[in-house]
C-alpha cells in the first residue's frame, strides 16, 4: 500500500527503482507481502487462462460463416411489458462493481486495523458476490429455457451457447470460490483473528491484515474479468 | 593510456559497491551487507511419521517425492518404448500387439516422457530441492500450498496409470491429441482413455501452478542476505525461467483441455467441425480443429524451453565446477535464458507449417524461430570456452555433461532444418523429427538429469556413488543413444513416416528393415543401462562410501548446510550471508582453488575475484 | 494492559498512511459512470467502426482503473508493474495472430464450401 521503508536501502522512484529493486539482494518487490506477490502472479497465470477462452471465442465467432446470434436480443428482458436490451446483464454489471467498491474500501479499513468497519464491508462485498452468482443462475435458467444448449441453440450459431456456458461458468466458478472465502475471511475478521494470532486452520500461520488485500486483489480480478466478458461477449 | 588491464594492482571485491541502491554513504567495512528486510521464516515442523513423510511440507522431501513419483512414470515411459521398439524392428515377435497398442504406446510414452517425467522431474524435483538450499531460504515460502502441489501432481500421475486400465484403454491419439480424430470413434481409448487424460492434465495444472508459485516467489522474494538475482547459480536461474514459462503457458492446455472435454462430454463443436461418417452427418459441425493446434502449441513450445531451459542451468554449473573454473560469460548465460524464455512464445506455429494455417505465418514463425536459435548457440559457445583451459576432472559428472553439449547441439542442428518451412515440409512426419526432438528435448536433458543426479546424490543421501558403474551407465547410454537417433535421420531423408504401426512392403523402404532392427537392438541396451543406474543407487544406499562435506568443492549455498543432508530449515541457526557469486574457481592469488559465496571479501582481499 | 495501549498508539499512526477513502469513491463513481456509457454503446445500436472504438475504450478505462486503483497497481514500484504488464505482449501477439487466422479460416470455408473452390 503506502511506500515501503527498508533499512539501509534508498528506494528510487521510476524505472531507476525498477533497476535497483531488481539488483538488489533478498527481495525484487520491495515492501511486497510474499503473499501478494503470490497473488498477483497466480492473476498474471489466471488472465493467461481467462486470454485463451476469449481467444478462442474470438477465433470460433470469427471463423463461422453461419449467422452469429444477436447478444442484444437474446440477452433482452422484459421490463414493464417491454424488452431492455441486455437489462440483467447491466444489472450484473452494476451488482459486481458495487461488490468491488466494498471491497476496495474493505482493504483500506482492514490496514486501519478498523476490525468492525473491514467486517461489514467483506460481508456487503460476499453478499454482492452471492447476488452476481444468483443472477447469473437465473440468466442462465432463462437461456436454457429458450432453448440454448451447450450444443445448439434456436439462434443461429451452435459456437455461441457453447462458448457462453464455458466462459460465464468459468468466470462464475471463480466469483463462487471468492465468495467462498469472503465469507471465511468475514468470519475472521469478525473473530478478531488478526488481533489474537491465530493460526490457519490449514496452513497453521499466522494471519495478518495483508490476507485481506491478497482476497481484495483476487475480488477485483473477478471483476476486472467481467469487464472483458460484458465488452466482448454482450456488446460485440 | 593503454587500455590494458592492470594487472598489479589486484580487485578488492567490495559488497557496498554493488548493492545498488544502498543509503549513499559507502559504507567503511567492505564486508558490509545490509540487515534482513523480511525476518525469519516460521516453519511448521513435522509431529508424526505422516506429517515427516507422507504430507510433508519440507521442501527436501516434496523434491524427493516429485523425483521418485516422476522416475516411476518415467519408467513406465520407458517400457513403452521398448515395446513400441519391439513392433518396428521384429514384429514376429511382437504378435500381442495391436495396432491400437501401438498407437496406445507411443501417445502414452510422449505425454509421459515430456509433461508427467520431465517437467516434473526439473521443477517438481530438481526445483524443490535445490530453490531453498541455492538461494539461502529456509523452505519454501508457502509450504503447505507446496506440498498440496505435489499431491494433485500424485493424483494427476494415478489417474493417468489408471487409463491403462479402462475400457477401450489409454487414448491413442498421439501425444498432441489434435481434434477431430482424438474423441471420434475408431480412435484407441476415445471413450474413457481420452477423458482420463484431460482430467490428468488439468490435475497437472492445477498441482503445477500451486508449485510454480512458490518457485517463483520463493526466488523473487525470499533469497537470504547478499543474494541479489545476479549472484544466484544458473541452475536457480533456469528454473526459474522455466517456472515463468509454466505459469503462463500451461493456461492454453488447460483451456484445450477444458474445452476438448466439453466436445467429448456435451457434444459442443468446438474443435469439431462438420464430420461425415460412413455417409451420416455426425452432430458437430462449425467447429475450428486448427484452434486446438494453435492452443495447444501455445503450451507446447514454451513447453519444449520448460525442459530445457533448466537443464542449461544445471549444466552451467555442472561444467563450471568440474572445470574448476568460472562460467564465461555470466551475465550473457543468464540474459539468453531469460531471452529464450522470452521468445519461446512467439515461435510455437512453427509446429504447424503443414497444419493448413493462414499461409503467411510461416514466414513470421520461421524468423523467430530462427532468431531463438541465437541466444542458444551463445549458450553453447559459453560452455565450450568455460571448458576451454579449465582444469577438467573427467569423472562421471562432467561425462554427461559433455554428452549433453555434443547431443544438444546435433539436435539443435536438425532444429535449424526444421525451422525452415520450405525443407520442414517435406521433412514434417518422418523419423528425421523423432531424431530431432529426442536428440535435443530427450536425450540432451536426460543427460543433464543423470549428470546432476551423480552431482547432488552426496548431499542428498550423504554417499558417493560407484564412479565405474557411473561411467559404464554413461559410456552404454551415450553411444546407444546415437545409434538410437543418428540412423533415425537417415530414416526420415528416405521418407520413412513416423507413428505407422507398419513399415509394409514399399520398395524404398526395403533399407529401412536392418536398419529398424538395429535401432531397436539399442534401443533395448539402452533402455537396460538405465537400471545400472538404479542398482548403483541402492547398493550404494547400502554400502556406498560416506561423502564428506561437499565433496566437488563447490562454491554454492546448498553444500555449505549445517548438516549433510540437510535438516529441516536447512542452515541451522543463522542463514548464510552471501558475499560473491557461486563461481570463485581457481582465483588467482586465493589458497584454495574454490572461495564459497559466503566468504568475506576481507578474507581473500589480494585476490582477484570478479566483481559481482 | 499498557502494552495493547501502545499497540494501538503505533496503529492510529499508520491510520494516516492508508489513502483517503476519498479516491475509492471518485473511482467507484467514475467506474459506474462508464459501465453506463458502455451500456448506452449497445442501448443506441451504434454500429461498425465507432461501436467498436467506443466499447474498446471504455473497457480499457474501466479496466486500468481497476488495476490501478483498486488493485494498488499506480501506488506499486515499477518492479511489480512491469513483470505484471510485459506478458501481455504474448497475449497481443496471440490475439492478433489468431485475428489473421480466422479471417483465414472464414476465406477458406466460403471458398471451397459456398463458392465451390477450385473445382
Amino acid at each position: 500500500m503506502s511506500e515501503p521503508k527498508i533499512d539501509g536501502f534508498e528506494l528510487k522512484p521510476g524505472f531507476k527503482g525498477m533497476a535497483s529493486d531488481t539488483a538488489s539482494d533478498q527481495t525484487m518487490f520491495k515492501g511486497v507481502h510474499w503473499g501478494k506477490a503470490m497473488m498477483w502472479i497466480f492473476l498474471l497465470s489466471d488472465t493467461f487462462v481467462f486470454s485463451c477462452f476469449l481467444i478462442s471465442y474470438m477465433k470460433g465467432r470469427g471463423s463461422t460463416p453461419v449467422e452469429w446470434p444477436n447478444p442484444s436480443e437474446v440477452f433482452a428482458l422484459e421490463a414493464f411489458g417491454v424488452p431492455v436490451p441486455l437489462l440483467l446483464i447491466a444489472l450484473m454489471t452494476f451488482v459486481l462493481i458495487t461488490s468491488s467498491g466494498t471491497m476496495a474500501i474493505a482493504v483500506k479499513y482492514g490496514y486501519e486495523k478498523n476490525r468492525k468497519m473491514c467486517g461489514w464491508l467483506l460481508l456487503a462485498t460476499a453478499l454482492g458476490g452471492l447476488t452476481f452468482v444468483g443472477m447469473q443462475a437465473y440468466e442462465w435458467s432463462k437461456l436454457i429455457h429458450e432453448g440454448v444448449r451447450p450444443w445448439e441453440n434456436p439462434f443461429g450459431a451452435a459456437q455461441f451457447g457453447s462458448f457462453f456456458f464455458m466462459i460465464t461458468g468459468f468466470h462464475g466458478f471463480h466469483v463462487s470460490i471468492g465468495v467462498i472465502f469472503l465469507f471465511i475471511y468475514t468470519y475472521k475478521v469478525f473473530a478478531g483473528h488478526y488481533e489474537k494470532g491465530k493460526r490457519g486452520w490449514f496452513t497453521k500461520l499466522k494471519g495478518d491484515y495483508v490476507e485481506i488485500e491478497i482476497l481484495g486483489l483476487y475480488w477485483h480480478f473477478v471483476d476486472l474479468v467481467w469487464v472483458f466478458i460484458f465488452a466482448f461477449f454482450y456488446l460485440w | 593510456m593503454s587500455d590494458e588491464y592492470d594487472n598489479n594492482k589486484s580487485y578488492q571485491a567490495q559488497s557496498s559497491e554493488v548493492m545498488d541502491g544502498s543509503t549513499g554513504s559507502v559504507n567503511p567495512d567492505i564486508d558490509y551487507v545490509r540487515p534482513s528486510e523480511v525476518g525469519e521464516q516460521e516453519l511448521y515442523h513435522p509431529h508424526s511419521f505422516i506429517e515427516k513423510w507422507v504430507f510433508c511440507q519440507d521442501a527436501k522431501v516434496i523434491g524427493v517425492q516429485y523425483f521418485l513419483t516422476a522416475v516411476f512414470t518415467g519408467v513406465v515411459g520407458l517400457i513403452l518404448s521398448w515395446l513400441m521398439r519391439l513392433q518396428l524392428g521384429f514384429p514376429e515377435l511382437a504378435g500381442f500387439m495391436t495396432a491400437e497398442h501401438y498407437y496406445q504406446f507411443v501417445t502414452m510414452h510422449g505425454m509421459i516422457m515430456v509433461v508427467y517425467f520431465l517437467t516434473a522431474l526439473f521443477l517438481g524435483g530438481f526445483g524443490n530441492y535445490l530453490i531453498p538450499l541455492m538461494v539461502g531460504a529456509r523452505d519454501m515460502v508457502f509450504p503447505y500450498v507446496n506440498m498440496l502441489s505435489f499431491w494433485m501432481f500424485f493424483v494427476a500421475v494415478a489417474v493417468l496409470m489408471a487409463s491403462f486400465f479402462v475400457p477401450g484403454g489409454p487414448t491413442g491419439a498421439g501425444w498432441t491429441l489434435y481434434p477431430p480424430q482424438t474423441i471420434l470413434e475408431g480412435t484407441p481409448g476415445a471413450g474413457m482413455g481420452i477423458l482420463l487424460m484431460l482430467i490428468s492434465l488439468s490435475l497437472f495444472v492445477i498441482g503445477f501452478t500451486m508449485g510454480g508459485l512458490n518457485y517463483m516467489i520463493t526466488i523473487l522474494q525470499a533469497r537470504t542476505r547478499g543474494m541479489t538475482l545476479m549472484r544466484m547459480p544458473l541452475t536457480v536461474w533456469g528454473i526459474f525461467t522455466a517456472t515463468v514459462l509454466a505459469m503462463l503457458a500451461f493456461p492454453a492446455l488447460l483451456v484445450s483441455a477444458i474445452m476438448m472435454t466439453l466436445d467429448k462430454v456435451l457434444q459442443t463443436s468446438f474443435f469439431m467441425p462438420t464430420i461425415l461418417k460412413a455417409g451420416e452427418v455426425l452432430e458437430y459441425g462449425g467447429g475450428s480443429p486448427i484452434l486446438f493446434q494453435h492452443l495447444f502449441w501455445f503450451f507446447g513450445h514454451p513447453e519444449v524451453y520448460i525442459v530445457a531451459l533448466p537443464a542449461f542451468g544445471i549444466v552451467s554449473d555442472l561444467i563450471s565446477v568440474h572445470a574448476r573454473k568460472n562460467i564465461f560469460g555470466y551475465r550473457m548465460m543468464v540474459w539468453a535464458i531469460v531471452g529464450i524464455g522470452a521468445l519461446s512464445f512467439f515461435v510455437w506455429a512453427h509446429h504447424m507449417y503443414v497444419s493448413g494455417m493462414n499461409p503467411w505465418f510461416g514466414f513470421f514463425f520461421a524468423t523467430t524461430t530462427l532468431i531463438i536459435a541465437v541466444p542458444t548457440a551463445m549458450k553453447v559457445y559459453n560452455w565450450i570456452l568455460t571448458l576451454w583451459r579449465g582444469n577438467i576432472r573427467i569423472n562421471v559428472v562432467m561425462l554427461w555433461c559433455l554428452g549433453f553439449i555434443v547431443t544438444f547441439v546435433n539436435g539443435g542442428i536438425t532444429g535449424i532444418f526444421l525451422g525452415n518451412v520450405s525443407v520442414d515440409v517435406p521433412l514434417s512426419d518422418t523419423y528425421f523429427v523423432i531424431a530431432h526432438f529426442h536428440m535435443v528435448m530427450g536425450i540432451a536433458p536426460l543427460m543433464v538429469i543423470m549428470g546432476a543426479v551423480y552431482h547432488w546424490f552426496p548431499l542428498v543421501a550423504g554417499k558417493m556413488l560407484d564412479e565405474g558403474l557411473g561411467k559404464w551407465h554413461f559410456w552404454i547410454t551415450f553411444l546407444g543413444a546415437y545409434s538410437i537417433y543418428f540412423p533415425m535421420h537417415y530414416l526420415g531423408f528416405i521418407g520413412v513416416p513416423r507413428r505407422y504401426f507398419e513399415m509394409y512392403d514399399s520398395p524404398y523402404m526395403t533399407s529401412a528393415v536392418g536398419m529398424n532392427e538395429f535401432i531397436s537392438i539399442a534401443a533395448f541396451i539402452v533402455g537396460a543401462a538405465q537400471f545400472i543406474l538404479i542398482f548403483n543407487i541402492i547398493k550404494t544406499l547400502k554400502t556406498g562410501k560416506k561423502a564428506e562435506q561437499n565433496p566437488w568443492k563447490a562454491n554454492s549455498l546448498e553444500w555449505y548446510t549445517s548438516t549433510v543432508p540437510p535438516e529441516h530449515g536447512n542452515f541451522g541457526d543463522r542463514l548464510p550471508v552471501v558475499h560473491r557469486w557461486p563461481y570463485d574457481f581457481s582465483v588467482p592469488g586465493a589458497k584454495e582453488d574454490y572461495i564459497p559465496q559466503t566468504t568475506a571479501p576481507s578474507e581473500v582481499i589480494h585476490t582477484e575475484v570478479e566483481k559481482t | 494492559m499498557e502494552n495493547t495501549n501502545n499497540i494501538e498508539k503505533t496503529d492510529k499512526k499508520e491510520e494516516a498512511s492508508t489513502h483517503k477513502i476519498g479516491i475509492y469513491l471518485w473511482i467507484w463513481t467514475l467506474l459506474f459512470v462508464l459501465s453506463f456509457f458502455s451500456y448506452m454503446v449497445d442501448w443506441y445500436q451504434f454500429q461498425g467502426m465507432l461501436r467498436w472504438s467506443l466499447i474498446l475504450f471504455f473497457m480499457f478505462l474501466k479496466a486500468g482503473l481497476i488495476m490501478a486503483f483498486f488493485m494498488h497497481l499506480f501506488w506499486e514500484r515499477y518492479a511489480l508493474v512491469n513483470v505484471l504488464l510485459w506478458p501481455m505482449t504474448a497475449i497481443a501477439c496471440f490475439i492478433f495472430l489468431m485475428a489473421a487466422e480466422f479471417q483465414y479460416t472464414l476465406f477458406s470455408r466460403l471458398f471451397y464450401f459456398v463458392v465451390g473452390g477450385g473445382a
